[in-house]
Formats: structure tokens, C-alpha cells, sequence
């Protein structure tokens, strides 16, 4: 692997969730200006895992993080990080598209207004149309911005979501299985944006489709049973994976 | 070779292709061993047979490389599965040329007849033949076991099988300084040492293919090479 700048380090983190140990010592350092993806069967713990890197398991109560996870050498489990802040900074996308209840206008300013990003209106318009750009939405978009969010087609949603996420200019863009509730045009458009990101931020996605961490990332993790097993160039892994569980997992055998 | 796949298609779809590449290797060990009897007892018939079976090992091959198309296609093959059919398109590519160098031999065998016997010659050429059919059943064998190291002795071997061209070619090259109605004859086997001595070369790419396929990378060290009868370009 290359040597580029590490934007997110992990050491010897462990989750618990109450009994049940999700993440089992995991150690990874995550490029920055890369896509990472992470794959693994249902319940490996790679969506338990990127929800660490915002700090989105916070919101479990049973939920228990040890070891260190940090985004430019800053610990973000330090208790003087606010979460808020961080996922300012640590944007994520999910599954479903969730856009607020809100107009497609409001939904990508909501986060620069909360974190005070703009101090005029010409300042906000510009953060959405930026954002609305960025995500390749603005075109389909700039004639019906006071339109509601949840009014767009699913593909819409998502790359509004993602508006929504660039908006406070994160620096970390998290996306748990974007794809999966999209069809074959909708997915091709995100996985474009997810490539043309990849020069402003350092992404990490969090999918189901072999084919498309193969076809998205630079770099590929495999997740299974709560440990990371192997972790290295996508195109390495794809075609010599170095462990047994790796290719038995890729190549769609058991195990 | 390995654990089955959760979809079972995709291992009979594997299996078909694999056993093709067998029937293929089959086909052209016959052709070897066939050219080279009808070589040394100028029997016609039998070159006319391995003449025509090179069709079959032909259409062999374009089945192989239709199949493999449709396996990516649908299968979209990953990792060692993924190098199976690379290795299996290249291995399928190499068996066709040897067979098309055992059908060239069996037409040479056809123009020697009536001509003088080189016994020398032909002996030696006789013994090349054969070390390299012994090549290509051990790397066919080494495809079947997944047998990297197997496929690495043969690899090895072309360097024999070079020093066996050399020395053919310095035996032809006397047959002909000795006498020149020699030279129309010597001509031929040279022709035909030639092809053997590539047959060899095809025969050790297999074995890099299988290096490849089971390991995931090609053969590092660069191979010895014996052929020094013929100088570079020629």
C-alpha cells in the first residue's frame, strides 16, 4: 500500500454491545483523499465499526467503546470532543435515504445554520447550491428547492442526504450501504459522486456489493465475526486476497 | 480444489470449463504422440489423422473461451476463481498453438516420406518429442492438483529441452555439410525441432499460468534459458 496521510486511526478498539462483544480488538489506520470500503457478512461488525468514527454508538445505551479512535492524531472519544461538533466534521449517509421533513432548501442548509457556517442569506445560498452541486443533484433540483426533500425519487433522496452530509464541510464522509435501496442508474450516479469526493475527503462506505467496493475503493477491509481480517489495496484483495476467510467470503463460498 | 460455492451453478460452470481444458490436453498429448509415431514409422494415415483431429482441439478452444466470456459475465468471478478463468483462457490459448505445432509436424512427417532416413537425427528428435509430451502430461497433472510446485519442476525443465534443441541443431547442421542431398531433409527436422523446442516454451507457460492460478502471482525468478543455436531476432 502507498503511503498517504492517515486521516483516521483505530488501536485496539473493542465494542461491546451489553454481553455481546461486536468488535473484537481491531487496529486500522484509513487513508485521507481515499474511498475505504468495508466489507463482511451481515452482523461482522463493519456498520457497528463505522458507526465508532462519528461516534454514532453513542446513542446506545448499551453500547461500549475501549481503545482509541482518532481523526488527525485528535482522540474523539476524548471527553472534551463534542459529538456534535465531531459529526460536523464526520459526515455519514444511510441506507435509506432520511431527508428531514423539510423543503430540499432547508434540508442541506439545516447543518450549516445549526453550526453557524454562514452569516447571510447570499452565504447560505451558496453552501446549498455548492452542496446540491457537489452531489449532483443541483440540475434536477434548482427549480424546486422549496419543494419538499421527501417528494424527490429515492436516487434524489440519497444524493440529497449526501448534500446534506457535505454541507458543513466534513472532512471523514461515512456511507452505510448507500446503495442498497437504489436501482442501477441511481446506484452508478452515487458511485460517480463517491469518486469525485474522494478529492476533497477521505470516504469510507460500508457495503454489501462486492462489485461495488471493488468498483468505488482504493482500499478494501474485510470484516468477519467482529475482527478485521484483512485490510489492503481493493485490487489486491479482489483478485490474491492473502487469508483463507477473505477468499472464501469474496469468491461466495462458505466460511 | 476448494470449498464449494454457496451457489452451486457456479461450481458445475467452473467444472465444465476445467474439464474442457482436460479434454484439451488430452487431445493434444494424442496429436503429440501420434505426429511423432507417424514421424518415425512414415505412416500417413496416421498423419492424416492428427491433421484432422486438430479441428476438434481448435473448437475446444473457442468453446473454452465462450464459456469463460459467460462466466464473468454472469458469474463475475473474484479472486482465486477469477485467476481460474484467466489461467484457464491462456492455458486454453497455449494447448491450441502446441496442437497446431504437433498438426505442422504430422504434415513434415507426410514430405519426408521416400526421403533418407537421418537415423542420428531423428532419434534425438524422437527423444525431444517426448520430453516435452512428458512436460505437458506433468503440467496437466499439476493443473488438476493444484500443484504450484509440480508446475515449477516443469517450468525448469525447458531449459532441457533447450539444450536438446541445441544439440539437434548442430547434429542437423553436419548432416548437412556432410552431404548436400541431405539438406532438403535436414531441413525439415529442423523445421520440426524448431516447433518442438517452441512446443516446450508453450508447455512452461502453462506452468506459469498454474504458478499463477494457485499461488496469485506470476513466477518471479526469470527462467534459464538454453537456446543459444539461434541468435536473437532469428
Amino acid at each position: 500500500m502507498t503511503d498517504l496521510p492517515i486521516k483516521i486511526s483505530a488501536r485496539n478498539v473493542d465494542v461491546f454491545y451489553g454481553a455481546i462483544h461486536a468488535i473484537k480488538s481491531v487496529n486500522v489506520e484509513i487513508a485521507d483523499k481515499m474511498v475505504t470500503s468495508f466489507i463482511g457478512p451481515s452482523g461482522c461488525g463493519k456498520s457497528t465499526f463505522l458507526r465508532c468514527i462519528n461516534r454514532m454508538n453513542d446513542t446506545i445505551d448499551v453500547c461500549r467503546v475501549t481503545g482509541d479512535i482518532l481523526i488527525d492524531a485528535e482522540d474523539i472519544y476524548d471527553r472534551r470532543v463534542d459529538p456534535v461538533q465531531l459529526r460536523a466534521k464526520v459526515g455519514m449517509v444511510f441506507q435509506k435515504p432520511n431527508p428531514f421533513p423539510k423543503s430540499i432548501y432547508d434540508n442541506v442548509a439545516y447543518g450549516p445554520k445549526i453550526h453557524g457556517m454562514a452569516r447571510n442569506k447570499t452565504d447560505l445560498d451558496e453552501i446549498v447550491e455548492k452542496s446540491l452541486r457537489r452531489a449532483a443533484l443541483w440540475d434536477e433540483a434548482k427549480d424546486r428547492l422549496q419543494e419538499p426533500g421527501t417528494g424527490l425519487s429515492g436516487g434524489q433522496q440519497q444524493r440529497l442526504c449526501i448534500a446534506r452530509a457535505v454541507a458543513t464541510e466534513p472532512e471523514v464522509l461515512l456511507m452505510d450501504e448507500p446503495c442498497s435501496a437504489l436501482d442501477p442508474i441511481a446506484t452508478a450516479q452515487i458511485e460517480q459522486l463517491i469518486d469525485e469526493l474522494r478529492s476533497s475527503y477521505s470516504v469510507v462506505i460500508v457495503t454489501h456489493s462486492m462489485a461495488q467496493a471493488s468498483r468505488v475503493s482504493d482500499r478494501t477491509a474485510f470484516f468477519h465475526l467482529g475482527e478485521l481480517v484483512e485490510y489492503g489495496d481493493t485490487s489486491h484483495i479482489f483478485t490474491n486476497p492473502s487469508d483463507k476467510r477473505t477468499e472464501s467470503y469474496i469468491t461466495g463460498r462458505i466460511g | 480444489m476448494q470449498e464449494q460455492h454457496i451457489v452451486t451453478a457456479f461450481d458445475r460452470d467452473l467444472e465444465a470449463i476445467q474439464s474442457n481444458i482436460m479434454k484439451m490436453g488430452g487431445l493434444v498429448e494424442a496429436a503429440m504422440t501420434g505426429s511423432a509415431t507417424a514421424l518415425d514409422d512414415r505412416d500417413v494415415d496416421l498423419a492424416e489423422q492428427v491433421r484432422a483431429d486438430d479441428k476438434k482441439i481448435d473448437a475446444l478452444e473457442v468453446l473454452i473461451n465462450e464459456d469463460c466470456a459467460r462466466l464473468i459475465a454472469l458469474r463475475a468471478p473474484m479472486a482465486s476463481d477469477l485467476r481460474t478463468v484467466l489461467s484457464v483462457m491462456k492455458i486454453a490459448g497455449a494447448l491450441e498453438r502446441v496442437g497446431d505445432y504437433a498438426k505442422n509436424l504430422a504434415k513434415r512427417s507426410v514430405l519426408l516420406l521416400g526421403s533418407t532416413r537421418i537415423d542420428g537425427a531423428e532419434g534425438s528428435l524422437l527423444r525431444m518429442i517426448k520430453e516435452v509430451e512428458s512436460m505437458l502430461g506433468d503440467v496437466l497433472n499439476a493443473y488438476v492438483a493444484g500443484d504450484s510446485d509440480l508446475a515449477e519442476t516443469v517450468r525448469l525443465r525447458d531449459h532441457t529441452v533447450d539444450q536438446m534443441y541445441n544439440g539437434l541443431f548442430r547434429e542437423i547442421l553436419t548432416h548437412m555439410m556432410e552431404d548436400p542431398r541431405n539438406i532438403s531433409t535436414c531441413m525439415h527436422l529442423h523445421f520440426i525441432a524448431k516447433n518442438v523446442e517452441r512446443m516446450g516454451d508453450h508447455v512452461t507457460n502453462i506452468a506459469e499460468q498454474v504458478i499463477y492460478a494457485v499461488n496469485g502471482e506470476l513466477p518471479e525468478d526469470p527462467r534459464p534459458k538454453g537456446n543459444i543455436a539461434v541468435a536473437d531476432g532469428q
